[in-house]
C-alpha cells in the first residue's frame, strides 16, 4: 500500500496534557481519516468531557460516531479512566 | 454453508493450497498447525474435497470441548448402559465419520492417557465403543489441528512421540495473517460480498483509508477477525462506501499493550515510549516486586494476607504518585473507580 502508513501504536509521554493526549490518539487514525476524505478534531474539553468533531466522508454516519467514540474514548481511558468522549456537529 | 479456498497473491498460501490438492486424495494422516483463526478447519475441509471421499461425511471436533473423561465416549462412542446416563447406545464421532474425514482440532487437549488409545485405534483402524466388546472396524482419514508446538510438547513428556508420528504423517504450517498482509484485499473483498449478499445487497467500493487500516493491523485472531471485522462493516454500513469509520474500534486502536506485549522489554523502555508511561510502570512493577510476597504475612488466614499485601502494593504505588489516583490505577492496571473500591476494601494509605 503506498502512501502513509497508520502509527503502530501510540504512547503518551510523561506529564502530557490531556489535550496533548487527545491530539495523540486522533493523530493516529487521522492518516487513515483524511485518505478518505474525513478528519476529526478536538472541540473543547471541559471536566471529564471530551468533545470531538466527524467531517467529512464519515460525518453523520451514526456506525462511524459509535466507533470514533468508543475508539477514542478506550485509547484515552488506558490513561485518564474517567474520561468521556461526546461527538458533536 | 462450505467454507471455500480463497486464493490471494501471497507466494506461500498458494504453496499450501497446490500441496493440499496433491495430498488431498491419500490416506495418510495430516496435522495442521496455526494460530488460532488461521484456518485449520478451512485446509481440513479442502484436503476432504480433493479427496474420493468427498461425498462421504466430514466430521469436525474440538478436542479442547471435553473433560477427559468424556472425549473417549465422543470420539469412539458408547453402549448403552455404559455409564450413569448412557441410557442409550451412541456412535462416536468415528463411527459418523466413516467412510469420509475426521478433523480432530486443539489435538494437544487429548489427555495422555486417551493419546494410547487414539494411537490404537489410528494403528488397527478399528474402534472399541466404551463399555463395548467388540472390534469396530473404521475407515477414516485423520486430519489433526493444534495451534502449540506438538515436537516441543513431545520434548516436554505432554504428548506422546509414538501419536505424534502417527498423525504426523503429512504436515501443513499455516502462517498468520500478519505474515500474507498481500491477502488481506482479496479475502477482505470476499468476505465483504458475502455478507452484504447476505444482506441482498452488492458490495459497495471499499476505500483506502480502509485498506490502509487493514495493513496497519496486526490481526491477532487472524482470518476469523478479519471475516469478524468484515461481518460488523456488512452490518453496519449504509453510506454507500467501505469507510474508516465503518471498521471496528479494535481494529483502529489496538491496544497499546498488545503493541508490546510480544516485544522484549528493553523495547518498551526504548523509542517513542522513552520517558513515557509504559516505561514507568515496568520499573514501578519491578519495585513492588521487592516489597511484599508470598511469603509475607505467614501466620494470617489467606484473605487477610491478600488484603495486607494488596494494601502495601497499592500504598507503594500511591506514594510513587504523590497519591494522585488516576496516575496509580494507570500504573496497576485498573480503572480509577476499581481502584477507589479496593483501596476502601483493604485500607491503603500513602506511606
Amino acid at each position: 500500500m503506498p502512501g502513509i502508513r497508520l502509527g503502530k501504536g501510540f504512547a503518551y509521554r510523561a506529564g502530557m496534557t490531556t489535550s496533548e493526549m487527545v491530539e495523540t490518539v486522533l493523530e493516529r487514525i487521522r492518516p487513515a481519516l483524511n485518505a478518505d476524505g474525513g478528519d476529526i478534531e478536538l472541540v473543547n474539553l471541559e471536566g471529564d468531557t471530551v468533545r470531538v468533531r466527524l467531517t467529512g466522508a464519515c460525518a453523520g454516519c451514526p456506525s462511524a460516531e459509535m466507533t470514533l467514540r468508543v475508539g477514542v474514548e478506550g485509547a484515552l481511558r488506558r490513561a485518564r479512566p474517567g474520561l468521556r468522549v461526546v461527538p458533536v456537529l | 454453508m462450505d467454507p471455500q479456498i480463497v486464493v490471494g497473491p501471497n507466494p506461500r498460501m498458494r504453496a499450501i493450497f497446490e500441496y493440499v490438492a496433491l495430498i488431498g486424495p491419500g490416506l495418510g494422516s495430516v496435522l495442521v498447525t496455526g494460530e488460532s483463526g488461521t484456518g485449520k478447519e478451512v485446509v481440513a475441509n479442502a484436503l476432504h474435497q480433493h479427496s474420493a471421499r468427498r461425498h462421504k461425511p466430514f466430521v469436525a471436533v474440538s478436542c479442547a470441548l471435553f473433560a477427559d473423561t468424556l472425549i473417549e465416549s465422543e470420539l469412539f462412542g458408547h453402549e448403552r448402559g455404559a455409564y450413569t446416563g448412557a441410557v442409550a447406545a451412541r456412535p462416536g464421532r468415528f463411527e459418523r465419520a466413516d467412510g469420509g474425514t475426521l478433523f480432530l482440532d486443539d489435538i494437544d487437549d487429548v489427555p495422555l492417557s486417551m493419546q494410547v488409545k487414539l494411537l490404537r485405534a489410528l494403528q488397527n483402524r478399528t474402534i472399541e465403543r466404551l463399555g463395548g466388546t467388540r472390534s469396530i472396524p473404521i475407515d477414516v482419514r485423520v486430519v489433526a489441528g493444534t495451534k502449540r508446538d506438538l515436537q516441543q510438547m513431545v520434548k516436554e513428556g505432554k504428548f506422546r512421540e509414538d501419536l505424534y508420528y502417527r498423525l504426523n504423517v503429512l504436515s501443513l504450517t499455516l502462517p498468520p495473517l500478519r505474515e500474507r498482509r498481500e491477502d488481506l484485499a482479496t479475502l477482505a473483498e470476499h468476505f465483504l460480498r458475502r455478507f452484504f449478499a447476505r444482506r441482498q445487497q452488492p458490495m459497495p467500493p471499499i476505500s483506502e483509508g480502509v485498506m490502509m487500516a487493514l495493513q496497519a493491523y496486526d490481526w491477532p485472531g487472524n482470518v476469523r477477525e478479519l471475516e469478524n471485522t468484515c461481518e460488523r462493516i456488512a452490518e453496519s454500513c449504509s453510506c454507500g462506501q467501505v469507510r474508516v469509520g465503518c471498521l471496528g474500534a479494535s481494529v483502529l486502536f489496538p491496544s497499546t499493550d498488545d503493541a508490546f506485549a510480544d516485544a522484549p522489554p528493553t523495547a518498551a523502555v526504548g523509542a517513542d515510549a522513552a520517558d513515557g508511561e509504559i516505561a514507568r510502570r515496568t520499573t514501578s512493577d519491578q519495585r513492588v516486586a521487592h516489597g511484599p510476597t508470598a511469603r509475607s504475612y505467614p501466620d494470617l488466614p489467606l484473605d487477610e494476607r491478600l488484603l495486607r499485601i494488596e494494601a502495601e502494593i497499592i500504598g507503594a504505588v500511591l506514594a510513587e504518585t504523590g497519591g494522585n489516583k488516576s496516575r496509580a490505577a494507570l500504573r496497576l492496571g485498573v480503572k480509577r473507580s476499581t481502584l477507589g473500591d479496593r483501596i476502601e476494601r483493604c485500607g491503603a494509605y500513602v506511606q
